[in-house]
């Protein structure tokens, strides 16, 4: 009787631990469904990928785009290609138990064909701190690493804390930030880069653009006055600013007049992996200089 | 008049005998060649279910490489019929449905069907195919109506035309996507470069369906067609309806570039490349030329399409630029030569 009673506790262990024992719900609150927690990620996300590497969770990656760049270790992981072409096939051939995607990024048609194969797909995306911070917990979660989450989000606090108050005695010059030249994109209202010119002191003349990276009009940038013109570089080899002549020809501009123009690294301030603060730091020395001496 | 009147069902049993050899050939390469690393014994056994339903063999193969192959063969051979069928129409060797801005046309209709929020269920499909073939009807109008503005329509008169419309509906697309959602433009940019993907089994049946319609209204006027290329009075006065036909052959290839156009991407150049061939193989005779242009672009699609799989792997290249590569040149050397006279 007890041997029978055993075989039976074994049994609904065994069909337990086959169904799907993991509901979560990802950034878009779609309901994703997982067999257990995943062993095998694939990310096609650059921002997530450093992020998991932050956390330590690097082992249980299997997969990552081209764009996936840092750190240095992220070479032993297998590429499934770009971020808007990745390869099924390699993707299939990983066997991930789930594929990290964004919205901004990555095609809606990757996504389906991803949910036809039946392999879920979490989606991420950061617009705000407060969001990466959220994308440092989720991912924390996800690869098990939830112990590693507090010290990273400790450390996201501290540095925007220590900046906001580094900058806090001076004034806040209106700063044009430049996604990309020509045609000319800027951060608007919902994108993370507008945040983090408002923490290192410095309001964003586009900030109260509806779309997340508009596409705007060089004249409008030039009416609002910008003291300060950061651009944005996008070569991991140190590459400066993106056509510099052009705005140095804009000599009526107080930016201009007084030297103000800055380059950042754009691979940081455009990624919400844990190097932001390295972005927001660049950013904070660019807008208040003497403030940093 | 021997062609047009001759027996060549001969002729057509060994072109197509052979092409169909060809086709057999290009799919099987296209199976088990991919940045999987599967052998032939993975990929046998996956086909013929030897697998559990969840290896990477049976779902690289099953779900990814076979439904992709369909949609390249199925789009390849829509794309050379309809490029035949508007050459017949126009009497243009150089008409075919990207060069005249046919392809955008259905383009358009097809990102509007997505803004709408159609995808690839069977009802979506449908829809998504109906959008098409609206914008590739408007587009294919468009074109007449202007090309057919001056008396009789010149060659560069109707590629002038399809360039005009063509470049319309890409702006009318960029336009759409800008104010809709910008962030979509690049995954849109890479779809009008002509992308093939696995459709699901419903949507490539819609497909299946609809080119199957859009062949049976070319390939049952072949001997019309054939007729309507000695001129539209002499065809009126051996007893065809030019005006009936021409409307047929219209609908029927607009219906397969739409097709082509809703599940594959405006691939371009295929309906140009794949006729010229088979015309140097086969002659002009069109009840030849249409069967085997279906056979023949299936091949030539698929082909290009495993280049594009596999030339930059784990990448993928759009089977487009592909097409485009081979293509531009083709018909800058058609141009040069045997139409130089024309001109």
């Amino acid at each position: 009787m007890t041997r029978l009673l055993t075989l039976a506790v074994a049994f609904v262990l065994l069909a337990t631990a086959d169904a799907p024992a993991l509901t979560v719900r990802d950034m878009q609150g779609r309901e994703v469904k997982l067999a257990a927690a995943p062993q095998r990620i694939v990310s096609l996300v650059p921002s997530a990928t450093e992020m998991i590497f932050a956390l330590g969770g690097e082992s249980r990656l299997v997969g990552r785009t081209d764009f996936c760049d840092h750190p240095e270790a992220v070479r032993g992981v297998a590429s499934v290609g770009g971020m808007i072409n990745p390869n099924l096939e390699t993707m299939v051939t990983l066997k991930p138990d789930v594929v990290i995607v964004t919205s901004s990024g990555n095609r809606q048609e990757t996504f389906d064909q991803l949910t036809r194969l039946r392999i879920p797909v979490y989606q991420v995306n950061a617009e705000r701190i407060a969001e990466v911070k959220d994308v440092a917990r989720r991912l924390g979660a996800l690869t098990g690493r939830d112990a590693a989450v507090g010290p990273v989000i400790d450390r996201i606090d501290r540095r925007v804390a220590a900046i906001r108050e580094a900058v806090k005695p001076y004034g806040r010059p209106r700063v044009l930030y430049v996604l990309w030249p020509d045609p000319l994109i800027v951060p608007g209202s919902r994108s993370l880069v507008t945040e983090l010119i408002g923490i290192a002191g410095g309001d964003s003349i586009t900030a109260a653009d509806s779309q997340d990276y508009p596409r705007y009009s060089l004249e409008a940038a030039v009416a609002k006055g910008p003291e300060v013109i950061v651009l944005a570089n996008h070569g991991s080899r140190g590459s400066g600013p993106i056509a510099l002549d052009r705005w140095k020809r804009l000599t009526s501009l107080p930016a201009i007049k007084h030297g103000r123009i800055h380059s950042v690294d754009g691979n940081l301030l455009h990624r919400y992996g844990p190097r932001v603060l390295d972005g927001l730091d660049q950013l904070a020395r660019a807008l208040h200089p003497e403030a940093f001496r | 008049m021997s062609v047009a009147t001759g027996h060549p069902l001969r002729a057509l049993v060994v072109a197509l005998a052979a092409l169909v050899g060809a086709l057999l050939v290009v799919v099987f390469i296209a199976l088990l060649v991919g940045s999987a690393d599967l052998s032939v014994g993975a990929v046998l056994g996956a086909l013929l279910g030897r697998d559990g339903p969840d290896s990477v063999a049976t779902v690289v193969t099953l779900s990814l490489r076979l439904p992709r192959i369909l949609v390249a063969a199925l789009a390849g051979g829509a794309l050379a019929v309809a490029g035949v069928a508007f050459q017949a129409l126009t009497r243009n060797p150089l008409a075919e449905p990207s060069i005249l801005g046919v392809s955008n046309g259905a383009a358009f209709g097809v990102v509007l069907a997505q803004i709408f929020g159609l995808g690839l269920d069977v009802l979506a499909a449908l829809g998504l195919a109906a959008f098409a073939f609206a914008g590739a009807l408007v587009a294919a109008g468009a074109v007449y109506v202007i090309a057919a503005a001056g008396a009789g329509i010149a060659i560069q008169t109707l590629l002038l035309s399809g360039v005009i419309v063509g470049i319309f509906f890409s702006s009318a697309i960029t336009v759409l996507i800008s104010i809709v959602d910008f962030n979509r433009l690049g995954g849109v940019v890479h779809w009008l470069l002509g992308n093939l993907a696995p459709v699901p089994p419903g949507a490539l049946l819609v497909f299946a369906g609809l080119a199957a319609i859009g062949f049976w209204l070319v390939v049952g006027q072949a001997r019309e067609l054939n007729v309507l290329a000695l001129g539209e009075e002499a065809a009126t006065q051996l007893g065809v309806n030019a005006e009936r036909l021409k409307l047929r052959i219209f609908g029927g290839a607009a219906l397969l570039t739409a097709s082509a156009v809703a599940f594959a991407g405006p691939i371009g150049f295929v309906g140009l490349i794949v006729p010229h061939l088979l015309r140097g193989l086969l002659g002009q005779d069109n009840r030849l030329l249409l069967p085997a242009a279906l056979i023949a672009g299936a091949a030539f699609l698929l082909l290009a399409d495993t280049v594009a799989r596999n030339v930059i792997a784990p990448a993928e290249l759009s089977v487009g630029v592909i097409t485009a590569f081979c293509g531009a040149p083709f018909f800058v050397y058609l141009l040069r030569t045997r139409y130089r006279a024309e001109w």
